[in-house]
């Protein structure tokens, strides 16, 4: 690339010029100040919010567990009562996977991620800060219900039929508070994977992404296909506890199961969710340290896709001992040994990289070092649980607790810690110190060890999960109190850890420029971070740019490449193509505003009064919801800009605004769409579950919705989408009338359409309270109906916003987006009216 | 689409959809051969009951078998097809920064991946052959 390496002489030989530019680049990206400050939407500042909270939820965790394990000390204690402590271990379970382990993985993302990929910002700040207030909020609800003594005490994966038949409101504290939080993972995958995808630094092909990326993208892409299905899981749950439609109950035909499989597609891809992220920090680490590049790059992508691809195969290994017919068995014990290919892959890469290189003596090298021991070991117990028979044996002891946290701590806890002292530089422009870093590790990991090492042989001895006493006689005391001690010096290097993290710095822990002398680009930002992220976004030739690229730093300090300054005083970042990363357009992100947190605390006030079963309240709230992130999108989202095309500097013009699928938007509407997809088919999965396990299905008595109005129903909504669909067509010929029409005549179809899908079942009266077949069936109405819904509001924004001028035939990315979306909503309809309509024909 | 220099002969063009496709498509093989395998299965036992033989089964899994075996063969001899594609991927020195070296470094993760997929689907086709029942 030569104009890259030969950079044009003037005006950026000029340090006025140079001055003049850096100063308008802060103003621009400068985090508000005073009370304000709470606006802020910059990756850096919702980055660390983010972080330090899941960490501060991990503590409070921590500290249930240390309470738990104070009961366990000793046979026959009454520190806890059993009631305390069957809260205390669900809310431990709950809080360490669902307010911790993937909610960390989107904060160190969000704070990293853009300055890996060497971008100012990710593409949409707003969503980052609302999915962040979604987390807090909903973290707040859920572990604050331990101290009003109304925490769910079913166990964190909340099976029924105990969870449904059990009073109080600890359930659906679980399952509203998790399912709100779960859309801010949503919200984070779609925003972290179209960082990687489109926001990456020009010439960055894919081959050259940092591994942290690939992986990154990977999960984001799991979280769509993993989540769904535990929230429409949620919504049968939630229907049976507060509406009685028997979903899980067996006399009306219901199956507990169907629980068990929702949770378990959800939750077992999910301990890869949070296995992955954390293996990407040591991915970048390990080369660092090692003083070399990563020995086999295209083995831990493969080995990273493997894993995630399998990972999807294994749910049912949660659930051996349910009497399913042993060759399913056989299918996921099979499965589950092989996801230790690839996984071991990874492990070996690491080893190889280091035998090759020159290894450097570093805090998060030790930590790197104690996580892949620990790790191994967790995952040679995994291989053993993987068979079925000797899972017989260990199910539900404390081996498997033994085995689940030293995957957890080895393969997500002990990379993050070392993660937070490699990129703690990044987040604050000071360094951890090495003498408590070296405390915090040995403390945490002979803490560790003392811990869980003897619960493998407490498990093997019987000893049941979540019992809350246990008498002397069992011989399990000494082991028991062995744990305790592990646990208390575990907690002991946390605090040294933690101490160390909040501690005032002076200027002797302020860091140096790349302080590791790392190769990737992250580490070509100034010490100390300027608001700014990148002082321009650099032009990127190999993975590590700055072992590899000649003059990469003094280019980038001196504004050579792209992107250099903020003349119009909008916040700009650069988005490229998705494989060899052209620049296509220079997006404005939006700046700092109080509006996602005011949406984001609508939503939770929705979810949380639905706890209380307050409807009406939780109506008025959602209406308010829809009206906050209606006006974010009218006054936020797709301005028109003053001028078509912005110099990016290097020679390079590209387009202010584009439509489309070169759009960000677009690809967040696709993402954002394959999850709602999947949770769908969650649902459409429940009722063939209920067919193949009911002898006759639907039963021969039962009235079913006809298939009369499914039809009409399922032929107005493709009507609607293709009204939507000739509407962008039109409006993009500039026939501006017909796409309005086109545009009014879809939403009425719409409208049409909803109503003939509820005609059905209402008509022929079926109950959902009988019999899980009109509840499923309801189910699926009900979610298509709302899905109509909301593609409704999407036709009548854009035929408002086309009167309003804001939808031209040139800016019609609003309209390419909904057109998308009913795509989707189409192929839902129809396969909902196939479904309800169609199939009891078959039967 | 090809972006090669002027300067650079022209070899092959770099496809844009051809690339994503090929690399997705192993991994899908696994997952419809695993879905198809167990989803029969599950519906089998539990129409025909627990003392039922596996029998067709075995036959219907065996014969998923050899076309997702076949179909994972036949996207392989695709890639094998890459030009200047190698083995190991080279990954001590090929880096190189433009549209060819990712294609082939996409042809090369799609080959490895093909050959993961292989081992995970005769993984899960080993069940059919030692159990007898549906029990």
């Amino acid at each position: 690339m030569s104009e890259t390496q030969s950079p044009y002489s003037d005006p950026q030989d000029d340090p006025d010029v140079r001055r003049a530019q850096e100063e308008r680049l802060s103003r621009v990206w400068a985090a508000p100040r005073g009370w304000r400050y709470f606006s802020a939407v910059n990756n850096d500042k919702v980055g660390i919010w983010y972080t330090l909270t899941a960490l501060g939820f991990m503590a409070f965790a921590g500290v249930l567990a240390l309470l738990m394990r104070t009961q366990l000390a000793i046979p026959e204690n009454d520190f806890l009562s059993a009631d305390t402590y069957n809260q205390m271990f669900t809310l431990h379970g709950t809080a360490m996977m669902f307010l911790f382990a993937v909610p960390i993985f989107e904060a160190v993302a969000i704070l990293i991620l853009p300055a890996i990929m060497g971008a100012r910002d990710l593409p949409f700040p707003r969503l980052s800060a609302f999915g962040y207030w979604c987390f807090l909020i909903g973290g707040i609800f859920v572990a604050g219900s331990i101290f009003l003594d109304a925490a769910p005490d079913g166990g964190w994966f909340m099976y029924p039929p105990l969870s449904t038949k059990q009073g109080g409101i600890g359930a659906d504290i679980w399952l509203l508070g998790l399912s709100f939080i779960e859309v801010a993972s949503i919200a984070a995958a779609v925003e972290l994977i179209v960082g990687v995808l489109k926001c990456r630094p020009p010439g960055m092909h894919l081959n050259l992404i940092p591994l942290y990326g690939w992986y990154v993208l990977i999960v984001g892409a799991m979280i769509l296909f993993a989540f769904p299905p535990l929230i429409a899981g949620d919504f049968l749950f939630e229907m049976e506890r507060a509406f009685d439609w028997p979903f899980f109950d067996p006399e009306r035909g219901g199956d507990p199961l169907l629980w068990q499989h929702l949770f378990w597609i959800f939750g077992h891809p999910e301990v890869y969710i949070i296995f992955l992220p954390s293996i990407a920090l040591l991915a970048m680490m390990v080369p660092t340290f090692a003083g070399r590049p990563i020995a086999g790059y295209s083995w831990v992508v493969l080995s990273a896709m493997g894993t995630g691809f399998i990972s999807f195969g294994l749910w049912v290994h949660h659930m051996f001992t349910t009497g399913l017919p042993s060759v399913s068995l056989g299918f996921f014990s099979a499965a589950s040994e092989a996801v230790a290919i690839p996984t071991g892959i990874q492990i070996f890469v690491f080893v190889a990289t280091l035998m090759l290189g020159k290894v450097t003596r570093s805090v998060p090298m030790l930590f790197a070092l104690g996580a892949l021991a620990i790790f191994v070991a967790g995952g040679l117990t995994g291989v053993m649980l993987a068979i079925a028979p000797f899972d017989f044996q260990a199910h539900d002891t404390y081996f498997v607790v033994a085995h689940l946290h030293y995957t957890l701590f080895g393969g997500m806890l002990f990379p993050l810690l070392g993660g937070v002292y490699y990129y703690y530089p990044i987040a604050t422009g000071m360094m951890l110190s090495r003498r408590l870093g070296v405390w915090a590790f040995w403390l945490m990991f002979v803490g560790f060890n003392v811990a869980f090492l003897p619960m493998h042989i407490t498990g093997l001895l019987g000893m049941p999960r979540r019992v809350f006493t246990y008498s002397a006689d069992m011989g399990w005391t000494a082991l028991n109190m062995t744990s305790t001690i592990g646990a208390f010096i575990f907690a002991a290097g946390f605090l040294v850890a933690a101490y160390d993290v909040l501690r005032p710095k002076g200027i002797s822990d302020r860091a140096k420029r790349n302080p590791w002398n790392a190769g990737t680009t992250e580490w070509m930002m100034e010490m100390p971070p300027k608001p700014w992220g990148a002082r321009c976004v650099p032009h990127v030739e190999s993975r590590y740019p700055l072992w590899e690229q000649k003059d990469f730093l003094k280019n980038y300090d001196e504004g050579r490449y792209y992107l250099n300054d903020a003349p119009d005083g909008r916040r700009e970042t650069i988005i490229t193509s998705v494989l060899d990363a052209e620049p296509i357009q220079c997006l404005r992100v939006a700046g700092p505003a109080f509006l996602p947190m005011i949406s984001a605390v609508l939503l939770g006030a929705a979810f949380i009064l639905a706890t209380f079963k307050m409807y009406t309240a939780t109506g008025i709230a959602s209406a308010l919801f829809l009206g906050a992130v209606l006006y974010w999108n009218w006054t936020g989202t797709a301005e028109h800009p003053e001028k078509e095309e912005r110099d990016i500097g290097l020679g390079k013009k590209v387009p202010l605004y584009v439509s489309g699928a070169k759009s960000t938007g677009w690809w967040a509407m696709f993402i954002t769409m394959l999850g709602d997809l999947t949770a769908f088919l969650g649902l459409a999965f429940g009722y063939f579950f209920f067919w193949t396990v009911s002898p006759v299905f639907p039963p021969e008595d039962a009235q079913g919705p006809g298939w009369a109005w499914p039809a009409l129903a399922g032929v107005l909504m493709l009507t609607s989408w293709a009204a939507t669909l000739a509407a962008r067509q039109m409006n993009g010929e500039g026939r501006v009338g017909a796409a309005r029409l086109s545009l009014a005549a879809g939403a009425g179809a719409a409208v049409a359409g909803a109503g003939a899908l509820i005609a059905g079942p209402w008509f022929s009266g079926m109950d959902p309270t009988l019999h899980s077949y009109p509840a499923i069936v309801w189910a699926l109405v009900v979610w298509t109906a709302a899905h109509a819904g909301a593609g409704l509001v999407m036709q009548l924004y854009c035929l408002a916003a086309s009167f309003a001028g804001r939808l031209t035939p040139r800016y019609d990315a609003d309209l390419w987006n909904v057109s998308l979306y009913w795509h989707f909503m189409v192929f839902t309809a129809v396969v909902t009216s196939l479904v309800i309509g169609g199939f009891p024909l078959l039967s | 689409m090809t972006r090669n220099s002027a300067s650079q002969p022209r070899r092959r063009s770099t496809g844009e959809g051809t690339d994503l496709r090929r690399l997705l498509a192993p991994p899908a093989i696994w997952a419809s051969h695993f879905l198809l395998s167990y989803v029969a299965v599950a519906v089998y036992c539990e129409r025909a009951g627990r003392a039922a033989a596996i029998e067709p089964m075995r036959v219907l899994v065996l014969a998923a078998t050899a076309i997702a075996l076949g179909l994972l063969a036949w996207v392989a001899w695709g890639l094998w097809q890459v030009r200047a594609r190698s083995v190991t991927d080279d990954d001590f020195t090929f880096e190189h920064n433009s549209p060819e070296e990712r294609h082939r470094f996409l042809s090369h993760m799609g080959l490895m991946l093909c050959t993961l997929s292989a081992v995970a689907v005769l993984f899960v086709a080993m069940p059919v052959l030692v159990l007898g029942t549906c029990r």
